[in-house]
């Protein structure tokens, strides 16, 4: 098909797309009321049609969607959760108020690593980085007055996932709301725990099983439900640069396909419901670059590699957030600016959802000032400064086409290394990542200790005497209280039920049947979520790190 | 020869972030340290028990959760239990301002927050454990000042000055004397274990006549006292400070001083001072 006959296909399409999503606006407009196109550079002849496509088209480099943003911003997911149910409900519903959009719920870490509040391990832990939850009890009040089939939500959740997405569902059917009435996001990315963030429990691979088991299950159960973000930011934070972000991240989607397709999944089955995550750093126009070579990469792969045939397989969608190691704890209100330009990048990149950090977080969780600014600042960008009027505003520079090709091919190349390793899940079990993200975060502290790289109020254009901002504490007696609501619950519950369910669970763990309704019913008894979680430690082995 | 000084890098709690575990052990390392690293998840327990085993001399502790108050205290309360308290411990993370003096009255020697450099940490370890073993340091942070030697307050005349000290706060004057070096006349008033240095300009081209032309009476620069001034002075440059004098040069009571920069000094002007033997006793 010649390029003006593909346009104009594009422009048919997407006119009666519009029937059903209409834009914002009749008309966007500059303040000099010139007129805003909804694209820009495809007319023109040497328009590289096959490398960039068009919106919402293969290879999708200039966005998943026709319309983008015209049509609807992206979600404003911000990330929050601490101390107990009871208070982080209340944040949410506070979010939820200021006008955010979507759900982010954060979980201490005994909930991430599969231990009760009571564990030994989760001493001092307990609603620290994000909200303790022990059973369904908890779940229920996390969520108490939220519409669930109206909000989005997104957990940050990944070697217990089957259990957080289990007691999800069991607290809708509560709210008289089917399954398949769901939408969110559960991290559910093993691979990155291993390479960055360290909340795995259990070996490869028995957590690859639960995560293709959950792919099976919510095929069928939970359509709307993402069942993986693909998790690129934690790499990032780790240390690495743009270039192994994005390789790294490709690198271990791929390894989710693989072990989907080899647990006798169809690549269109379960390929729609993959999700990525995104940091947004400090260099700007690359970080713009780095969205678009992912969307492109991942559509070439699927497409080529997999052969996937529906559209929706083939695209990259992804969720961003601003990268919490470049704040500073020196002149803390610097960081909203540092945010501003990362999320700015974010929206040119064409993310689907974003999270901006609080100026504080280099010293503590956010208060609800910070936290507020930070939603704020995505709303200023969305509604004030037009940057959402166009699709794709920066393709055609010449700067940002050439940084996305270069990216994509230093990120082939890694992937190209990775694969003669066997694969994401060998490289990983033999430190190679690991290895590579510490080479250049180390050498980044060494730039940054001589000088070579500034950090504005870090390292230059420092203040003395700075005066320390408020910050938030979490309550220090939470441990304790939770550990009484958790000692309540286990003299309250049907005991029987609880063994019965935990040996079921132990049972199916032996075997090769879908997990996810097992974990289901198990939730639904109370079951907390360390008692599933030990049950699993038995039968899987817990992973001790290269 | 020189002591490898041995250091454990913790990981207390289930928290999973190790970039600055990671950094600050090869860090270490390339500062010339044996550094043993825990990895994650450690609790206190076998923290302890890894610091005995290895021998090490110092701990550093990295925590990014939030659970510090915790599990730090927790860690200096084995060691203690173990009689191992002589080991050296320090922390890193996400750590409020406010935790720090806690923290600190519970035995760990020193935080260090985000955006500390590497080198001030390898630094202050060195120079933690030199000192327990009672080594002399040649390249560790500046031996800290002993004493607060006097407090220099800028005067138009001494004349005028002095009754208020002497008669009206009844203070004893100990001494008045001529500096040729600074072109000034002073007068030491006595103060429990320290004194007041009022100085008067001999001329108006001196530091002090300067001053009172620019800025008034007032005071003027608090003298830290210390012993073996020319290596305090090379300490501190070495550390990037400022010195107005690289070598001491001759103060009142005949002592030796130097001044440092106030740009170092967060616009104080210190005085280094030290005493002869003979003044000491």
């Amino acid at each position: 098909m010649d390029k003006q006959q593909r346009l104009k296909n594009w422009q048919e399409k997407t006119e009666h797309l519009m029937n059903r999503f209409p834009e914002r606006k009749e008309r966007f407009h500059t303040s000099s009321d010139i007129e805003i196109k909804r694209l820009y550079g495809a007319e023109e002849e040497t328009y590289p049609i096959d490398k960039l496509g068009l919106p919402g088209e293969y290879p999708y480099t200039r966005g998943s969607q026709a319309t983008m943003y015209r049509a609807r911003f992206w979600t404003m997911r911000q990330y929050a959760g601490f101390g107990s149910a009871e208070e982080t409900n209340k944040r949410f519903r506070y979010l939820l108020e200021q006008g955010q959009t979507g759900l982010s719920v954060a979980f201490d870490l005994p909930t991430q690593i599969g231990y009760d509040s009571d564990h030994p391990m989760s001493r001092g832990e307990v609603g620290k980085v994000g909200v303790a939850i022990d059973s369904l009890e908890d779940m229920e009040a996390l969520l108490k007055d939220i519409p669930l089939d109206k909000v989005s939500t997104s957990m940050t959740i990944n070697a217990p996932a089957s259990v957080l997405l289990a007691m999800y569902i069991a607290v809708a059917e509560k709210q008289g709301v089917a399954a398949d009435k769901l939408s969110g996001t559960i991290q559910n990315d093993i691979l990155k725990e291993y390479i960055a963030r360290g909340t795995y429990i259990f070996p490869p691979k028995p957590s690859m099983r639960l995560i293709t088991d959950i792919f099976a299950f919510c095929q069928s159960q939970v359509p709307k439900w993402n069942t993986i973000s693909i998790s690129g930011y934690h790499i990032r934070e780790a240390g690495a640069n743009a270039a192994q972000e994005l390789a790294f991240t490709i690198a271990n989607g791929l390894a989710y396909v693989d072990a989907a397709l080899e647990a006798g999944l169809e690549i269109d089955d379960f390929a729609p419901r993959l999700a990525f995550f995104f940091n947004a750093h400090n260099q700007f126009f690359e970080e713009v670059a780095k969205f678009r070579a992912a969307r492109r990469m991942w559509a070439k792969l699927m497409k080529e590699r997999y052969g996937a045939k529906n559209p929706k397989s083939w695209q990259l969608r992804f969720h961003t957030q601003t990268g919490g190691s470049t704040l500073t704890a020196q002149q803390p209100d610097n960081n909203i600016v540092r945010v501003t330009t990362q999320a700015l990048s974010a929206v040119l990149g064409g993310t689907q959802s974003l999270h901006t950090n609080s100026r504080d977080e280099a010293l503590a969780l956010p208060t609800e000032e910070s936290a507020r600014i930070a939603l704020r600042t995505q709303q200023i960008l969305a509604h004030e400064t037009g940057v959402a009027d166009t699709v794709d505003p920066l393709a055609g520079s010449y700067y940002v086409e050439s940084l996305t090709d270069e990216l994509e091919n230093i990120a082939n190349e890694y992937l190209a290394k990775i694969e003669q390793m066997g694969g994401a899940v060998s490289a990983v079990e033999q430190g190679y990542m690991q290895r590579e993200i510490h080479h250049t975060s180390y050498e980044t502290q060494k730039k940054i200790e001589n000088g070579q790289e500034i950090i504005v109020g870090m390292n230059k254009f420092t203040i003395e005497n700075e005066e320390q901002p408020e910050l938030l504490r979490v309550d220090p007696e939470l441990g304790e209280k939770q550990k009484r609501k958790l000692k309540t619950l286990k003299s309250t519950r049907d005991q029987n039920r609880v063994s019965a369910q935990l040996e079921t669970l132990r049972s199916a763990a032996r075997g090769q049947d879908n997990l996810m309704p097992v974990i289901l019913e198990c939730v639904k008894s109370y079951c907390t979520v360390g008692e599933i979680c030990g049950v699993l430690r038995e039968e899987f082995g817990e992973y001790t790190g290269v | 020869m020189k002591k490898t000084i041995r250091v454990l890098i913790a990981k207390p709690g289930l928290d999973g972030h190790d970039r600055g575990a990671l950094v600050i052990s090869q860090a270490l390392r390339d500062y010339g340290m044996e550094v043993i690293y825990t990895g994650l998840r450690q609790t206190p327990e076998q923290i302890a028990a890894a610091a005995i085993q290895e021998d090490v001399d110092a701990i550093g502790l990295s925590c990014l959760s939030g659970a510090h108050n915790e599990l730090f205290p927790e860690v200096m309360r084995l060691l203690q239990e173990r009689g191992a308290d002589d080991i050296i411990v320090v922390g890193g993370g996400v750590i409020p301002w406010e935790d720090i003096p806690f923290l600190e009255s519970k035995g760990i020697k020193k935080v260090f927050t985000p955006g500390t450099p590497t080198v001030e940490t390898a630094k202050f370890i060195e120079k933690a454990v030199f000192e327990r073993d009672g080594i002399s340091s040649s390249k560790g942070a500046a031996t800290p000042p002993e004493r607060i030697d006097h407090i220099g307050i800028a005067v138009s005349s001494l004349d005028e000055a002095l009754p208020f000290y002497v008669n009206q706060l009844g203070l004893t004057l100990e001494a008045i004397e001529e500096v040729p070096s600074q072109k000034v006349k002073v007068a030491f008033i006595k103060i429990g274990e320290t004194r007041l240095e009022l100085v008067e300009a001999l001329s108006d081209d001196s530091p002090i006549g300067q001053f009172i032309q620019k800025r008034g009476q007032g005071v003027h620069h608090v003298a830290l006292g210390v012993s073996d001034i020319q290596s305090r002075i090379d300490e501190l440059k070495a550390n990037g400070i400022k010195m107005i004098n690289e070598t001491p040069v001759s103060g009142a009571g005949g002592a030796q001083v130097a001044f440092m920069h106030p740009s170092s000094s967060h616009k104080v002007l210190f005085e280094l001072c030290e005493k002869s033997k003979k003044e000491e006793a």
